[in-house]
């Protein structure tokens, strides 16, 4: 059984790790996408929130070279198709 | 003798805090704050929803191979705060499962390992089919998942329905499990977070070290066994307080020795 003390810096060791994961993800986080027409468009940067938006909807998926890429072309569809 | 009486007050709160939390995460203002996740399950594809869901968000950004930051530091701050309470006074689908609960009919408890089907699901259905089999797997958890069932397709139904265009069915595994729901949320309490949830099963492992937690007093424990009654869990409080399948929603507190309080690390005795 944990003691108060240690539970108490397991807990501040925890907020630590959630608030440096959150901040990364939301500030610095970013990956790559392709468009949706092609490997031969330019890579779009994308940050974290905006992937998640994107994924919200099924806007992206992973192809078979693992590139990861739009599912739509203009209009992104209104909610997630599964 | 403080901690008894914040205790007792609250878990007479404690619909209204559930009902309070539900405007919250059913976008009464039309926001649709989807860049960011909340600490519930509630379908990201239902009309009505504030944030995304953390689960889905875990699952797509898993089969896109791409580490969920958001996701896992959101959940691990609000686990290593609140725990399972979350589930217990938060949740929207917990709240809907406890309203249905409600209505009056034979109730049954399950054995004590259907909890653990929960951690199949979160390391299965979230994390390795997404990873190796990708989103389009029946396995999926989106796939199958009863709250998207509830809060999306049959909304999105409803509304070709109206429109009067052919309605869209959700495939077969998702159409039964959501059946199944249906009719076990009657016949048991919370079926979906005592066997599957997998965001219960995150909060679950927190349960002994978040800061707040169910303190048993040995000295004032009678062993009357209400605690026992009083948990629609299938739990013995006065046994295993911070039992993994525990969602906080300190009923059990309501013991006539007073044994049982909600606790927080930071209390000094």
């Amino acid at each position: 059984m944990l003691n108060s003390k240690r539970k108490i810096i397991v807990f501040c060791v925890l907020v630590a790790a959630g608030a440096v994961a959150l901040t990364y993800g939301i500030f610095l986080h970013a990956a790559n996408i392709s468009s949706a027409q092609g490997t031969d468009s330019p890579a779009l940067v994308r940050s974290e929130p905006a992937l998640i938006r994107e994924v919200t909807v099924g806007g992206l998926e992973r192809d078979a070279s693992g590139q990861v890429k739009k599912t739509y072309t203009d209009k992104a569809p209104q909610a997630c198709p599964t | 003798m403080v901690a008894m009486a914040i205790t007792a007050r609250l878990v007479r709160w404690r619909m209204w805090i559930q009902s309070a939390f539900l405007l919250v995460w059913l976008d009464p203002l039309g926001l649709r704050l989807h860049s960011m996740c909340s600490p519930v399950f509630h379908c990201y594809a239902c009309p009505l929803a504030t944030f995304a869901c953390p689960v889905g968000v875990l699952a797509s950004f898993t089969a896109l191979h791409i580490f969920p930051f958001i996701a896992i530091g959101l959940l691990v701050l609000a686990a290593a705060v609140f725990g399972s309470l979350i589930c217990g006074w938060a949740c929207p689908f917990g709240f809907l499962q406890d309203l249905l609960g409600k209505i009056p009919t034979p109730k049954f408890d399950l054995p004590s390992w259907a909890g653990h089907l929960r951690y199949a699901v979160l390391i299965g259905a979230v994390f390795l089919v997404p990873y190796f089999l990708g989103k389009d797997h029946p396995l999926f958890i989106c796939r199958f998942c009863p709250a998207g069932g509830l809060e999306a397709a049959a909304p999105s139904m409803v509304s070709q329905a109206l429109a009067g265009q052919q309605i869209v069915w959700p495939n077969a595994l998702k159409l039964t499990i959501l059946v199944l729901f249906l009719v076990a949320v009657f016949f048991v309490k919370r079926p979906w977070c005592r066997i599957l949830c997998p965001l219960g099963a995150i909060f679950s492992l927190f349960n002994r070290v978040s800061v707040f937690f169910l303190r048993l007093n040995p000295d004032k424990c009678t062993h009357c066994e209400r605690c026992h009654k009083l948990c629609e869990f299938g739990i013995k409080p006065e046994k295993s307080p911070n039992d993994l399948r525990c969602v906080r929603c300190i009923e059990c507190t309501r013991c006539g020795p007073g044994a049982l309080t909600l606790g927080s690390i930071f209390e000094r005795h």
